[in-house]
């Protein structure tokens, strides 16, 4: 867990007085609706469909047992006993009332937490990997790296006004989790000739005009990780469109100016920032290191007892094999707890959960945990020897559903059930799927399969990058939703030739499979989707995701589209009979 | 800004001050203001007419809106500050953040140390991003207390990043 320092601290203090002194002059009427928003907004605080909705800061995901208990403090006494997990890895509160904020935000800073930049057009929070820092397969560890970013973006003077909200996210190990190639900026890091650097990606992104980002420098050295960001962020902030807020992303400049004279651009820029003050020093990044509390790892952390109670109880089973992750220390896993039970919005936690977990987080993870961008928690040193027990409080608690990597562990957005924005519900259609998909030897007989809904197309749900992504639509007043097909948020192995231009970082953004479905049809599509891949499939080795790229959508759109034909057909003679 | 709307505070060296100062639109028969008053002239004007506005008794300020390549105010890279009283990066509205890369690349790049104004949608809650990123000089939008404004600059007293200065707090 990263430790404040005095500066850390401070900043945040003189945050929410300065919020505290807004919020008052515009409930007075001295600070206009119009001038309060994006101030309100630089702190994550949204005017909803049925309150404000605030939006807290988990700087890259990282979490301890003492924030959880403070956010599920401030569920009961502003909120409504409940939170929500983003794809951000932030957590929403759907009902504080706007006077109430200060105060919310003053507990937080007590527990070294805020929700500075959490929206508005300004750097946002920097996400990675959920197993930073434990992974097996790490290069170098991102947290460090992520904090460094955290401190230089927050309060950045002349980045607080960008032409839209900007993303970065950084990936430190060999196999890409944080979704590198769908940010404003992907960093990647790398090794060359014996020092790290990193592979940076710009102009990647989702909402209404999906695209993966594009490789802009393919070795950036960490002295200079900085000062090339700094030059990246200043073109945007120049040059980036400002006359309609739906190409204002960063990826349509590198776009319109395409990727090799945005990134010449780029150059030009840096060879001035270049060895400038924002260098960063080898002693800069040792003293961010040692803010992380090293994870005291016992010696010898017990006999690992997993297989033997695996081999007794099959619910075990299948959560040791689908909830624990390898970790790089012997002895000890990474855990995910899951919040896609069916019948709860994904993401969603109880105020009660939140204290039984920070109490598990105490007992079995060193007191600290994660919160990964598909929504779940990850405990991320568990020792192997305490799994099984571990799993029965787990499963006590109702997270230990045995989902992860599973089409059930659907990726949602709060969308139109809360969200002003939004064309469409989604938890429903989440709930509607994780139903007819109840059956967990079916759901392991299909294998990983990442599901992603939006209620609209700001794209919040990630509809983009899931192998199966269901987007909200309105068409006349009414919901349908979208079906894609074959994205990814990483991982791509080989570029395909009918959409190596939709490719980046081993991303790639789903293909529409043909129009849209009313909400009552969605499952039925989902499940005649997964029906066609496992008769399409040549082992089960094969993937839903590897069969798409193999195959392309078309045996799909043909199959989901005749059965339509055929239930409407099947209507219209029972009606007829 | 015409003398019959309500003028903004102006705060110069940390101090109050009213603005006198008024933007010049040129036009075919007026191609110059008349060397009376303190004028604002549009970047076009300074560059077509340099030379004659640098011997004014009463210089003028360029004024330079957020699509302006600051870069057209210098000769051979740097700015010359001869006869030019300031410059001042117009603001249209408060979430258009290209005046602070505008002020940094003036102060950093082009070698610009006299007096720069922040003008039109600036906030009690901009002047102190506004003032770490160069600018010296603060027209108040009405409706904005300027006092306040002044105490804002304390807003934050510590700072990440490394090449932009921690303004200090309110001066005498």
């Amino acid at each position: 867990m990263y430790q404040y320092q005095p500066v850390d601290q401070l900043l945040v203090d003189q945050r929410v007085a300065q919020f505290r002194d807004q919020t008052r002059r515009f409930l007075n009427g001295q600070l206009s609706e119009d001038d309060f928003r994006t101030l309100r907004l630089q702190n994550g605080l949204y005017i909803q469909r049925h309150a404000p909705m605030l939006r807290i800061a988990v700087p890259y995901g990282m979490l301890a047992s003492r924030q959880l208990r403070t956010l599920a403090y401030i569920a009961r006494k502003w909120d409504r006993g409940y939170g929500h997990f983003s794809t951000r890895q932030n957590m929403q509160f759907n009902w504080p009332k706007l006077e109430d904020v200060p105060d919310i935000l003053a507990e937080l800073a007590k527990v070294q937490m805020h929700s500075i930049q959490t929206s508005g057009n300004d750097i946002r929070n920097t996400t990675t990997d959920q197993f930073a820092g434990v992974a097996p397969d790490e290069i170098v560890n991102p947290l460090v790296w992520c904090e460094l970013i955290r401190q230089w973006s927050t309060f950045h003077p002349e980045f607080a006004f960008l032409p839209r909200k900007f993303k970065i996210a950084v990936s430190g190990a060999v196999t890409d989790r944080a979704a590198v190639g769908v940010h404003d900026i992907g960093l990647q890091a790398v090794e060359q000739d014996g020092e790290i650097g990193f592979r940076v990606w710009a102009g990647g992104g989702l909402g209404r005009t999906p695209l993966v980002g594009q490789l802009i420098n393919p070795y950036v050295p960490w002295q200079h990780l900085l000062t090339y960001l700094q030059a990246i962020l200043r073109v945007y902030n120049l040059h980036g469109r400002r006359d309609n807020k739906f190409k204002a992303r960063i990826k349509i400049l590198v776009k319109e100016l395409t990727p090799q004279v945005f990134a010449e651009e780029v150059e030009r820029e840096w060879q001035h920032l270049k060895d400038g003050p924002e260098t960063v020093t080898a002693e800069r990044i040792q003293a961010i290191a040692e803010r992380f509390t090293a994870t005291p790892y016992a010696a010898d952390p017990g006999p690992d007892t997993s297989a033997q109670h695996a081999g007794n109880d099959p619910r075990f089973a299948r959560w040791l094999r689908r909830n624990t992750h390898h970790h790089k220390v012997h002895g000890y896993a990474a855990v995910t707890l899951s919040l896609k039970r069916t019948g709860v919005p994904p993401g969603d936690i109880t105020a009660d959960q939140m204290d039984a977990v920070a109490d598990l987080a105490d007992r079995y993870s060193f007191g600290e945990m994660r919160v990964s961008h598909e929504q779940n928690l990850v405990f991320t040193d568990v020792a192997r020897s305490q799994l099984y027990e571990l799993w029965k409080e787990l499963d006590q608690l109702g997270l230990a559903t045995p989902n992860i990597g599973f089409l059930t562990n659907i990726i949602a957005c709060p969308g139109g059930d809360f969200c002003a924005l939004a064309n469409a519900v989604s938890i429903p259609v989440a709930e509607a799927i994780q139903r007819r998909f109840d059956d967990l030897d079916y759901l392991h007989e299909i294998g990983e399969l990442d599901l992603n809904i939006s209620g609209c197309i700001n794209s919040c749900g990630h509809h983009h990058v899931g192998h199966i992504g269901i987007l909200g639509v309105d068409k006349a007043g009414e919901e349908w939703y979208q079906v894609t097909l074959g994205g990814r948020q990483s991982g791509a192995a080989k570029p395909l030739p009918d959409i190596e231009s939709m490719r980046g970082a081993g991303a790639a953004i789903g293909r529409v499979i043909g129009p849209s479905f009313a909400r009552e049809e969605v499952a039925d599509v989902v499940a005649t989707l997964v029906e066609t891949y496992i008769d399409l499939r040549d082992s089960d080795a094969e993937r839903f995701i590897d069969v798409v790229e193999r195959v392309g959508i078309d045996p799909f759109k043909t199959r989901v589209y005749a059965e339509r034909q055929q239930a409407k057909a099947a209507q219209v003679e029972a009606a007829h009979v | 800004m015409s003398e019959s709307q309500q003028a903004a505070t102006l705060i110069r060296h940390r101090n109050l001050e009213v603005d006198t100062w008024k933007r010049f639109e040129p036009t075919e028969t007026r191609p110059l203001p008349a060397d009376d008053e303190d004028w604002l002239v549009p970047l076009s004007v300074w560059r077509s007419a340099r030379a004659e506005l640098r011997g004014r008794r009463r210089p003028v300020g360029v004024l330079l809106g957020p699509a302006d390549d600051p870069a057209e105010l210098a000769e051979e890279g740097r700015i010359d500050p001869t006869g030019l009283a300031l410059i001042a990066v117009d603001f249209p509205i408060y979430t258009d953040g290209r005046g602070y890369s505008i002020a940094y690349l003036l102060r950093t790049r082009l070698g610009w140390q006299g007096e720069l104004r922040a003008v039109g949608d600036v906030m009690i809650d901009t002047v102190h991003y506004q003032a770490r990123s160069g600018f010296d000089s603060f027209a108040i939008k009405p409706g904005h207390d300027p006092e306040q404004a002044l105490r804002a600059f304390g807003t934050f007293t510590a700072a990440y990043q490394q090449s932009y200065p921690v303004p200090a707090a309110r001066q005498g």
